[in-house]
């Protein structure tokens, strides 16, 4: 490892009502690969947008190379040499390998671009680091893994000094990601800085020099990779104290009848071969990183989203859902993580989205019973304590807290016995959270059932009777609540197999 | 201002359509002085003929527009079936009041096709009436062998129709287009507010994810928007025809931009969601009367155009003002 390149310190960022970065320092020198590492939230993202311009910081200081700097944007910053290689690649398909690493400053001859130089250009770069790629090929032809090592060249080729990967192993295959590896150590060995950015914890252990953990926004600290062990990193990552007092044991009877079974399900990438159950009575906490599969696993289970293969069976019936129709009508409900994409119809009133589900019920012949369904939204929101002046008040003008419990009344409404909460308490303040953990309980002891996808550690430990834990599409295995820890869930979801 | 917001009798009438008929009143108004004739009973009555069929394709388009689409071959399907029918009739001696359904028909069966590409095929709704107003147009030209059509007058045999339009009784002409036109925007209105069908269009026109995520068969409803707007653009021809009597085929493309922006003026939102049946209906009879009032002023048609189309950016910018204003 060679001289600092770039320090942060310090460094402070808030958002209305989130504090995303507390005081948090990061070094990277000169020939290291240093991880950064978290949980969802954490403030990686956030802390490398600081990095790159595009948050402006509220204090502490960025030192690169010994002068202190404040870059004004990505491309002030890919100017000084600071890279990031996103998950997500910025290649044009349609155009060749060559015009791809040269895009935006191609080589001219007489006003017209020169190919012919750029594809020379490319090859020698590419034998610089050992690429086999022929430059013309159109990029829309080559594997993800080919095409990120384009843009790793393409950064060493604008003199990048720092490069930042992030997630770069998330779509590869494994031997892609042994080919990664490589051209990273061969960067390593060129004197560049390499903060790289992973949920997986045995790729930091190979990879990796030393490891930064944040947590919650905060910098928890740095270790040299090869004298820590796995579980000192899952510890830092998830070492915070847990206020609510987790769940002690299941609460449900050892003979409730399975409600749903799942098997084998399959769609995509994110949903491989995920197979459950759930029973009467019970809350089945999905936990997982970012980009487990929970939440597809919910949206193909609902019909939302098409699925390949798999059988789900209701109260011990195969059941054939393609449609969130099919869904409803075997009285599966579902909230979505995104609710004002996917739950509320915000123009409309509070009673019109209580009745959305269930409009079949409120019908006097060919009319809507306006008289009916303000009945049923006014005990509703009696019920679930929606704060709003009434219930013809538009959804809009609620806070997020009770848009939820909206949502919620919708399929309360319909009468739903199988409740999947995909993030019930996201963006809603600590008040109504407690409120819908409540609402959450009474409904499971009067007999529904809840699939409930969480982020957050703290709300799976307290709400859930069973555990199920997802990575990459796959279920890893599930944990019953008496014998679950924060460490044995995140050691689960960052294994990769 | 606030106050006479929250008067109880302008928060029913709705302040924005309160505005609207001031303008309208303003406008007749202002014409009056320009031209008195605008005074007469008579101009009046011809004034109002081209609020009619103009009232009917942008009741139907409101429809769409609640959805968050769009709708441009009204016009062109209005006069397809005005053609198709008035074929028929005059060359092939069918019945007239059987002719009048086949208008009906023909309106629905493009209306049909238009929402089942939109609704089924997920075409966007831009294209697929695009397409439609061509291929309306087209087949009407086919079916007349490319020749105009003309009605028959009210006192030749199959007159009756246009009694439709005016009817006299004891000697007073009576705007028997405008008790109709009214009878059906109360239905148009009830269907809106008071039935699964305007709901659920209008709750998917607000956010269409969140309706299908539901368990709310959005491709349905969507289509029946548009089956709906078509219908109405064959009730339009009726009167069309009732007024104007003869149809050349290849126009009415002109009549699209009319109806959207009496609709959109009414204060339905090209967003979607939020729509206003008696909103429509006000907004559409300022575009007829500004329609004959441009003419009376000395003006050519072309500027009928140039003011219209002016018209529906001023309308759907300021609404895209007032929901920035809201958010």
């Amino acid at each position: 490892m060679g001289e600092v390149i770039l320090t942060m310190k310090g460094i402070d960022k808030s958002f209305p009502g989130v504090h995303a970065l507390d005081h948090v320092n990061f070094e990277v020198r000169k020939g290291e690969v240093h991880a950064l590492m978290g949980e969802n939230g954490a403030g990686k993202s956030t802390l490398m947008k600081v990095l790159t311009g595009i948050y402006k910081k509220d204090s502490g200081t960025i030192t690169y190379e010994g002068k202190e700097t404040e870059f004004a944007s990505p491309r002030d910053a890919q100017d000084a040499g600071v890279v990031i290689v996103h998950q997500e690649l910025n290649m044009m398909g349609h155009l060749t390998v060559a015009q791809n690493i040269f895009i935006g400053r191609e080589f001219m001859k007489g006003g017209i671009i020169d190919d012919a130089r750029m594809n020379e250009e490319t090859e020698k770069l590419f034998d610089k680091l050992h690429i086999n790629i022929d430059p013309t090929k159109k990029m829309g032809k080559l594997t993800v893994g080919k095409q990120q090592m384009c843009e790793i060249a393409k950064a060493i080729s604008q003199e990048a000094k720092v490069i930042v990967f992030d997630e770069p192993s998330a779509a590869l295959t494994e031997s892609e990601v042994e080919e990664l590896f490589k051209i990273i150590r061969d960067i390593r060995e060129k004197n560049l800085g390499i903060i790289y950015i992973s949920h997986r914890i045995d790729e930091i252990k190979v990879i990796t020099d030393r490891v930064t953990v944040m947590r919650d926004g905060g910098y928890v600290g740095t270790l040299i990779t090869k004298e820590c062990t796995k579980e000192d990193i899952i510890k830092m990552m998830v070492g915070r104290v847990i206020y609510e007092a987790p769940k002690q044991k299941s609460n449900v009877a050892k003979d409730a009848p399975v409600v749903l079974k799942v098997e084998h399900l399959n769609a995509g990438k994110l949903v491989r071969d995920v197979s459950f159950e759930l029973r009467k009575g019970e809350i089945l906490g999905f936990s997982g990183l970012m980009g487990a599969g929970r939440t597809e696993t919910a949206r193909v289970l609902f019909g939302a989203d098409p699925k390949e293969s798999g059988d789900i069976y209701i109260n011990g019936r195969k059941v054939d859902i393609k449609t969130p129709m099919d869904a409803v009508a075997y009285g599966i409900g579902y909230l979505s993580e995104d609710r004002k994409r996917y739950g509320i119809v915000v123009e409309k009133s509070v009673a019109e989205n209580s009745t959305m589900v269930a409009l079949k019920n409120f019908m006097s012949g060919i009319f809507i019973n306006k008289k009916k369904e303000k009945e049923v939204a006014e005990k509703y929101v009696e019920k679930l304590k929606i704060k709003t002046p009434g219930v013809e008040q538009l959804v809009v003008n609620l806070s997020g807290g009770n848009q939820q419990k909206v949502i919620i009344a919708k399929w309360l409404v319909k009468d739903s016995d199988i409740l999947i909460f995909d993030e019930p308490t996201r963006g809603i303040d600590v008040g109504a959270k407690s409120e819908i953990y409540h609402l959450m309980n009474e409904f499971v002891t009067e007999g529904k059932s809840i699939i409930m996808i969480s982020s957050e550690m703290a709300e799976i430990l307290r709400m859930s009777d069973r555990i199920v834990v997802m990575c990459e599409g796959k279920k890893i295995g599930e944990i019953d609540i008496s014998e679950a820890t924060q460490e044995k869930i995140m050691s689960m979801a960052t294994l990769r197999n | 201002m606030e106050s006479i917001k929250n008067n109880p009798l302008v928060k029913r009438i709705g302040f924005n359509r309160l505005v609207l008929i001031c303008v309208l009143i303003l406008m007749y108004a202002a014409f009056a002085i320009i031209s008195p004739t605008f005074l007469s009973y008579s101009r009046i009555l011809s004034a109002l003929s081209y609020a009619y069929f103009l009232g009917f394709l942008a009741l139907g388009v409101t429809f769409v527009i609640g959805t968050a689409g769009i709708d441009f071959s009204i016009g062109p399907v209005m006069f397809c079936a005005a053609l198709v029918s008035g074929q028929l009739l005059t060359k092939s001696g069918w019945p007239l009041i059987l002719c009048l359904i086949v208008s009906i028909v023909v309106g629905l069966l493009f209306g049909t096709l238009n929402g089942f590409l939109v609704a089924y095929c997920h075409v966007p709704p831009f294209i697929t009436s695009l397409a439609i107003m061509q291929i309306s147009k087209g087949l009407g030209s086919v079916f007349t062998k490319a020749q105009s059509v003309s009605w028959p007058q009210a006192t030749q045999k199959n007159g009756w129709y246009r009694y439709l339009v005016k009817a006299k009784i004891g000697g007073v002409e009576i705007p028997s287009g405008l008790i109709i036109l009214l009878i059906v925007a109360v239905i148009c209105s009830i269907i809106l507010n008071k039935t699964k069908v305007g709901r659920n269009i209008l709750c998917l026109g607000s956010n269409k994810e969140a309706v299908r995520l539901s368990g709310v068969n959005v491709k349905k409803w969507e289509m029946i928007a548009y089956i709906i707007c078509g219908v109405l653009a064959g009730i339009a021809a009726i009167f069309f025809v009732g007024a104007y009597t003869t149809i050349q085929p290849g126009l009415g493309d002109q009549y699209n931009n009319e109806a959207i922006a009496g609709c959109v003026m009414g204060g339905t939102s090209m967003a979607g969601g939020v729509a206003s049946i008696g909103g429509t209906v006000i907004g559409v009879m300022i575009i007829a009367l500004l329609q004959e009032g441009i003419l009376a002023m000395g003006f050519t048609k072309d500027y009928q155009l140039v003011i219209t189309s002016i018209i529906v950016i001023i309308a759907v910018y300021a609404d895209i003002l007032s929901r920035r204003r809201k958010n």
